[in-house]
């Protein structure tokens, strides 16, 4: 099926109120937040490590990350569990339950207006009938090395 | 007057002194008649006196005889008019007397007069002090005759002012006794609608309490409401995180599904599956819990509610209980206000029956007040009369009383006066009576004189003859007497032979005296007579001149002493005048002060 070849499983999530799509492929597993530890002398977004199937994998708090202000986890809590290649992070999100496919031809970049510093996180934005999904650079949120400079 | 009876005693005492004088002049006249025997005696010792003197005697005999004849009718004209004098002085002794009578009957009455005006002077002097005591009395009527007066005039305008009120009175009480009656209706009403009141709210009590029960059994009900609720919230969030997880772990398995690539395909389908109804079971259980809050939300309101309302029924019940004990409180309240207003209902009729009696005695006295107030203007008014009354009164009894002063100071005079008159008169009776003897006397001796003149005139008639012989006797006397003259002048020459002669003309003489004693024996009784008489002629024709000037005098004295009666008289008319004037006055005094009495009583 050409069909099911054009699309690609997004994991959508949300944060602040907007919904992310991240690709299935990217992502291992998912996990309510239980325990993590405290890393010391780590920047703010971390919040430390998680202890996941024999692997300690280290937790970001995407609010932290993009700017915006930290709140309590709860029950809707998720940590996505972000490989690329032999890295593997925590995405500490407000809410993730969809698992949805969305079409190639559905994903644009994103407008110039904000392609700036809240830009080089943004891969592309979906449009699905009423709702917007902003398409996330995995690659660009988990860069640390200008974070650990930056630090 | 009794210098006119003085005047008049004076005459009559000078007119019985020269009465007196009179009769002393007639025995002076007998011795002077004796004294001529005895010059006759002497003449005839002397010879030629005797002739001349005889002659003269002759002469005078004759004269004597003529001047007898008419001393004989004058004295017969005296005698008559001494008797008429004697009656005159009789009749004036006894006009004395009755005037003396008169007089001392004046004083007395006069006495009577001044004792009674005097009385009538005290009596209007009492009566002038019980006139100002009356006039001062009546002031007083008049001061508390206007104090009634205006007391009286207060006590009319109080008496309206309280008929009035006493009116108003009547009306209020009605008005009290309808408000009573009224008042009783609606204790009555009031007691029926608290009865009511206080039945309803035993019933309200009795449900608050059920309410309250009610209210406590719901609330405990709620309670458990909630409790429940609350346990379905719990099993809710397990739910909910059993949803969470099944859909988490539905997502693990699309997932690796997608992994899988063609193999886990059906492996996706069903994760989907599972992920949709763990997706349904959330929502089921977020709208369970949605319906749960709201539920608990409602019950929460409802336990207050409840516990609110537990609290307003038991402040019900306890209000109620209050209201029901004020209710019992206000029954026994409205029960004694009931028999209040019926004892008042009882006392506002007692009260209307005493009230109409006051208005019909308050109008009553309102009238009789009016009437005393006229009456006592009317009083006051006779009081005024009386006060002028009492003024004329006082006047007519000061005038009264200065009239009786000047009537018995003149009543004073007048006794003076007729004491003095008494005594006048007294004196002059005495002096009249006097008078009288002596006029008695004289008439006595007039009738003696008369008698004696009688026969003196017969006595002188025959001596007039004879005197005719003795006067030739004595021309043949006075020839001898002349012849004795010439003897007794040749005998002048020698006086011793005179007296010698003269011895023996003693010794003729005394024989003449003899023969003249013989010769005239009626001689002697007629030279004796003749001289009496021609002394007692000379002494009564002065006699008679100073009688006829007195009785003149007595007349006239008579005269005034009737005037002065008359004047008297007229004295005792004005007074009978003034008595009978002070008798009316008292009269109408008597009138007025009974006027007075009758008024003031």
């Amino acid at each position: 099926m050409p069909d099911d070849k054009d699309k690609e499983n997004y994991i959508l999530f949300k944060l602040v109120g907007t919904t992310y799509g991240i690709k299935s492929d990217d992502v291992s597993q998912m996990e309510m937040v239980e325990h993590i530890t405290p890393v010391p002398n780590a920047p703010d977004f971390v919040e430390g490590l998680v202890f996941l199937r024999g692997e300690v994998i280290p937790a970001i708090n995407l609010r932290a990350r993009f700017g915006f202000e930290k709140i309590e986890y709860d029950i809707k809590t998720r940590i996505i569990i972000v490989q690329k290649g032999e890295r593997k992070v925590g995405l500490i999100v407000d809410n993730a339950r969809e698992f949805v496919a969305i079409p190639g031809e559905v994903i644009k970049p994103p407008p110039e207006t904000i392609s700036g510093l809240s830009g080089q996180y943004l891969q592309g934005v979906a449009t699905m009938g009423d709702r917007l999904i902003l398409i996330l650079n995995i690659e660009k949120v988990l860069n640390f090395t200008n974070i650990k400079t930056s630090v | 007057m009794a210098a006119s009876i003085e005047q008049i005693t004076a005459n009559m005492v000078s007119l019985t002194s020269s009465i007196n004088e009179t009769s002393s002049s007639i025995t002076e006249t007998s011795s002077s008649i004796k004294n001529v025997a005895d010059v006759t005696q002497e003449m005839v010792t002397s010879a030629t006196q005797v002739t001349t003197s005889i002659n003269e005697i002759a002469n005078s005999i004759r004269h004597v005889s003529t001047e007898t004849d008419s001393l004989v009718t004058s004295i017969n004209d005296t005698a008559s008019t001494i008797d008429e004098m004697a009656q005159s002085i009789k009749s004036v002794a006894e006009n004395a007397e009755n005037l003396a009578s008169a007089a001392e009957e004046t004083s007395s009455s006069i006495n009577e007069m001044a004792a009674s005006i005097e009385e009538v002077s005290a009596t209007s002097e009492n009566l002038a002090a019980l006139v100002e005591q009356i006039s001062a009395t009546i002031e007083q009527t008049v001061h508390s005759v206007q104090g009634v007066s205006t007391s009286a005039e207060k006590i009319s305008e109080s008496a309206s002012s309280s008929a009035s009120a006493s009116m108003q009175l009547d009306r209020s009480i009605r008005s009290i006794a309808n408000l009573a009656k009224t008042a009783d209706e609606i204790t009555n009403r009031a007691t029926k609608d608290a009865q009511e009141g206080a039945s309803t709210i035993e019933k309200s009590i009795k449900a608050l309490l059920k309410i309250k029960e009610t209210m406590k059994q719901s609330s405990t009900v709620i309670r458990d409401m909630g409790k429940r609720s609350s346990e379905i919230g719990s099993i809710v969030n397990t739910i909910n995180l059993i949803a969470e997880r099944t859909n988490l772990l539905s997502l693990n398995a699309s997932i690796e599904a997608a992994r899988a690539g063609e193999a886990g395909r059906g492996f996706a389908v069903v994760a989907e599956e599972i992920r949709n109804l763990a997706e349904r079971a959330a929502k089921a259980t977020s709208d369970i819990a949605s319906i749960i809050k709201t539920f608990q939300e409602v019950t929460q309101e409802a336990v207050t509610t409840t516990n609110e309302g537990l609290k307003i029924a038991e402040e019900g019940s306890t209000l109620a209980e209050d209201a029901g004990k004020s209710l019992k409180k206000i029954l026994l309240g409205i029960e004694d206000v009931a028999q209040l207003v019926n004892q008042i209902s009882t006392a506002t009729n007692e009260q209307l029956t005493a009230g109409q009696n006051l208005v019909n005695e308050a109008s009553i006295t309102a009238t009789q007040a009016k009437q005393i107030a006229n009456a006592t203007s009317e009083q006051s008014k006779a009081v005024y009369g009386m006060v002028q009354i009492s003024g004329q009164m006082r006047k007519i009894a000061q005038q009264v009383s200065q009239a009786m002063a000047e009537q018995a100071k003149a009543s004073r005079n007048i006794i003076k006066a007729a004491q003095n008159t008494n005594n006048y008169a007294a004196s002059v009776s005495r002096a009249t009576k006097e008078q009288a003897d002596g006029a008695n006397q004289i008439a006595r001796v007039m009738e003696s004189m008369k008698k004696s003149t009688t026969i003196i005139s017969k006595a002188i008639s025959e001596q007039a003859t004879a005197g005719e012989q003795v006067s030739r006797e004595a021309l043949r006397l006075a020839r001898l007497i002349e012849n004795i003259n010439r003897a007794m002048s040749e005998q002048a020459n020698a006086a011793n032979q005179i007296d010698k002669a003269a011895e023996n003309m003693k010794r003729q003489a005394d024989q003449i005296t003899k023969a003249m004693s013989e010769q005239s024996r009626a001689m002697k009784d007629t030279s004796f007579a003749i001289d009496n008489i021609i002394k007692q002629i000379k002494l009564i024709t002065g006699g008679n001149i100073k009688q006829s000037e007195l009785t003149t005098k007595i007349s006239e004295l008579i005269l005034d002493i009737r005037r002065f009666f008359e004047k008297d008289v007229e004295i005792v008319h004005d007074s009978e005048k003034i008595i009978s004037n002070l008798i009316e006055k008292v009269k109408s005094l008597d009138i007025l002060w009974k006027k007075g009495q009758s008024k003031l009583g």
